[in-house]
């Protein structure tokens, strides 16, 4: 049965609600962790995993796949929930995080099914993005490449020398996605380094812009929808987020950039959320 | 066009005598025998002589311009695609500014990416120490899943990169500037990845050398021979992984090892032999290489020879450990 778009905006409200969930679970489970950058882009993965990409989770290294690069890796709690959801990873998995031997720790690695690469070394994601973007040229594949980018992760120079290739080579099948919740592990990125104009900045590197609001629905689905933006240039989405969506004492503070996460914060942080 | 038709002969020819042009011309081999290979140039499609592959395999190349880490980057992204992509680059460069990604995107992702390095050692002497590769060895083979190859000429440089093709992981191979390496191996032999080739017999003493030095080995070691002294000579053409039977069965055959490399005596070749051989059976050594200092300016061969790696230093190297001369 056709899903209406009504029906499409509320099954992803609600996958994003349970992947904020799932971020502070797992952050219980370690301990501590990452849960500001993690919520700012819940609704976004939401919407990647559960509508756009096409990918199937019973086959990760399905040649065809989109791609799908976590370059912000420090938000893997973020990733691990969506991959947990969506059936690549066993659920339990989130229970288990930074423990001996999980496959999850703070940052992904390649080896877990559908992760794509090793990131969370910042300014890392979009020359990997790009030569996936490259490689399905090549080979004359259509699948879709997507790099989120944290906005303090721009102070990265690499992102840019990749920024000026994958304009050059034209790579309309490249998507970077800045997550751009304002604020820095040491503090708001505009008192660390400022990176406005932003828009301007992408613009001039020869890309596609669009600012969207990171937390409305229905304003990514359709942007993602509408990819590419151009037909013969990346796009850079600039998503308007709030650091610690969904939890008032997480939200908008450089503290929850990474923090310790009990019994207590987590009751309180779920209590916040609600159901799904 | 077939393999056979780049032809040994005119490869040799176009390559001179120098490692870095051989790797190019052997890529001519590769993009015919693999079609996924894919080459990755950091504005080094001269220095690698790899202007004929971008003529004949124009929608397998990709120019990333002066962006070593963009090339590493970019080189690991198209790995996890399928393709093979080789990278052209200066050694000093894509080593040291781009540690980060060879050790996460391409290392510890364990992607096949080779790593073609030109201008390693001090073979841009001319150039000044921003322009040495003093300590790439040490980096690369402190990377787990990183092959480390360091040809002695142009006929090893050529086998080596078509070695590369059964590699399933990262490697970085170490090649030359303009300086020319005067032939030690054998021509056309094939590579055999960790297997050092004995050019020279002896049980007096051995020397394990890689690279430019290997040359400078052979001639030390006919020097000691017309004095009565037997040395062993053992080009290490496999830094990592290291052929450590031949290194143990020099130790037990010899009185004692002298490595010789172009590289700083910190973290290369000889740190690696003496990290098997305090272990396994701890022998007398001598290190030849690059004392712990920048080089200054100067042509390579003289600059080789101020500090301290040239054919004479090893033979002195081997009479002081055997306590003659």
């Amino acid at each position: 049965m056709h899903e209406t778009r009504e029906a499409l905006l509320k099954r992803l409200e609600s996958a994003a609600r349970q992947v904020r969930r799932n971020v502070w679970r797992a952050l219980r489970a370690g301990g501590s962790g990452h849960a500001g950058g993690s919520c700012s882009a819940a609704d976004i993965l939401a919407a990647l995993y559960f509508h756009r990409l096409r990918v199937r989770p019973g086959e990760p290294d399905w040649p065809e796949r989109d791609r799908f690069v976590l370059s912000k890796g420090h938000a893997n709690a973020a990733l691990g929930a969506v991959l947990a959801q969506a059936g690549f990873i066993d659920d339990a998995v989130l229970d288990r995080f930074y423990g001996l031997e999980s496959p999850f720790g703070m940052h992904p690695d390649i080896k877990v099914p559908g992760v794509e690469m090793c990131t969370g070394a910042l300014g890392h994601g979009l020359a990997v993005a790009m030569g996936m973007a490259l490689g399905a040229r090549i080979q004359k594949q259509a699948f879709h490449t997507f790099v989120m980018l944290g906005d303090g992760e721009l102070h990265e120079g690499s992102n840019w020398e990749a920024a000026m290739a994958a304009s050059h080579y034209r790579l309309a099948n490249l998507t970077a996605i800045v997550d751009h919740n304002k604020i820095s592990q040491s503090g708001p990125v505009a008192e660390i380094v400022g990176i406005d104009p932003l828009a301007d900045k992408w613009r001039a590197f020869g890309w596609e812009v669009r600012e969207i609001d990171g937390h409305d629905m229905e304003d990514v689905v359709d942007t993602l929808d509408a990819l590419p933006l151009h037909p013969d240039r990346p796009t850079a989405l600039i998503a308007h987020t709030v650091k610690g969506k969904g939890v008032s004492f997480a939200e908008n503070t450089y503290l929850w950039h990474s923090n310790n996460v009990n019994d207590d914060i987590y009751e309180r942080a779920l209590g916040e959320l609600g159901e799904p | 066009m077939s393999a056979a038709a780049t032809g040994s002969t005119d490869w040799r020819t176009r390559a001179a005598k120098q490692t870095r042009l051989a790797f190019g011309q052997a890529l001519l081999e590769i993009g015919a025998r693999e079609p996924r290979a894919v080459v990755v140039s950091a504005d080094t499609q001269d220095l690698l002589g790899i202007r004929p592959y971008i003529e004949r395999y124009r929608d397998r190349f990709v120019e990333v311009g002066i962006a070593e880490q963009n090339a590493i980057g970019a080189a690991a992204g198209l790995a996890t695609t399928g393709l093979r992509p080789y990278v052209c680059a200066y050694a000093p460069f894509i080593t040291a500014r781009s540690m980060e990604q060879v050790r996460n995107d391409v290392a510890y992702a364990n992607q096949r990416v080779v790593i073609g390095a030109a201008a390693s050692g001090i073979s841009l002497g001319v150039a000044g120490g921003t322009h040495h590769a003093l300590e790439d060895l040490a980096l690369m083979r402190s990377l787990p899943n990183m092959t480390v190859i360091v040809p002695a000429d142009v006929d090893e440089a050529y086998q080596a990169t078509l070695a590369t093709l059964d590699i399933d992981g990262p490697v970085y191979l170490r090649l030359g500037g303009r300086v020319e390496e005067p032939a030690v191996s054998e021509a056309d032999a094939p590579l055999r990845l960790g297997r050092a080739v004995q050019l020279r017999s002896g049980r007096d003493i051995a020397v394990i050398a890689c690279g430019a030095l290997v040359e400078m080995a052979v001639r030390a070691s006919d020097a000691l021979r017309r004095e009565g002294i037997g040395a062993r000579v053992l080009n290490m053409h496999t830094i990592k992984p290291l052929d450590r039977d031949a290194i143990l069965t020099a130790a037990a055959e010899t009185r004692g090892i002298v490595t010789a490399e172009e590289h700083h005596l910190a973290g290369g070749l000889g740190g690696a032999v003496a990290e098997i051989l305090a272990v396994e059976r701890p022998t007398r050594m001598r290190m030849v290489g690059m004392p712990d200092t920048f080089a200054m300016v100067g042509p390579t061969v003289p600059l080789r020879a101020k500090y301290g790696m040239s054919a004479e230093a090893i033979a002195d190297a081997c009479r002081a450990l055997l306590g003659v001369g």
